[in-house]
């Protein structure tokens, strides 16, 4: 039997795409970027649908842990 | 928006137009047809903090449609 994977975390999901409609989806997830500066100001850092790392308000998202075969599948795709 | 600008936008250059712009499907759909383009500039920007910092700002444009959704690049410039 398989070991079980330990789940990570680099995605978060949409909750809130209010006033950006066309840069987040609520209910998709998004690689979010680990950014202390961002953090201490109450923002988080996310690539969004343009592709690129733009900060938001922490509060549009919710952190998802996934199993990381999932994570790694996922991570190959973005940067496809 | 996620902040607000509080100074005036300098620096502004066009970093995509037409079909380069890979938001334009979303666009067209949420804002209308246009000849979308996605900018840059550099303001000040009063963060959910209240803090003040400078930087990089990007946003979508179209004419007749206007400005809209302006994004905060990091890191600060100050």
């Amino acid at each position: 039997m398989k070991k079980a994977e330990k789940p990570s975390a680099h995605f978060v999901v949409c909750l809130n795409n209010e006033g950006y409609k066309a840069s987040l989806e609520v209910g998709k997830l998004y690689r979010f970027i680990p950014d202390k500066e961002a953090e201490s100001e109450g923002m988080i850092r996310v690539v969004d649908e343009s592709g690129e790392d733009y900060a938001f308000d922490a509060e549009r998202f919710h952190p998802v842990s996934l199993p990381a075969v999932v994570e790694k599948a996922l991570l190959a795709a973005s940067t496809a | 928006m996620d902040f607000e600008i509080v100074s005036e936008i300098t620096d502004v250059e066009t970093i995509a137009a037409g079909t380069s712009v890979r938001d334009r499907a979303r666009l067209r759909k949420q804002y209308g047809r246009g000849r979308w383009r996605k900018l840059k500039g550099v303001a000040k920007v009063r963060l959910l903090s209240g803090r003040i910092r400078l930087a990089e700002v990007h946003w979508y444009e179209a004419h007749g449609i206007g400005k809209r959704e302006f994004k905060l690049k990091l890191p600060f410039l100050d």
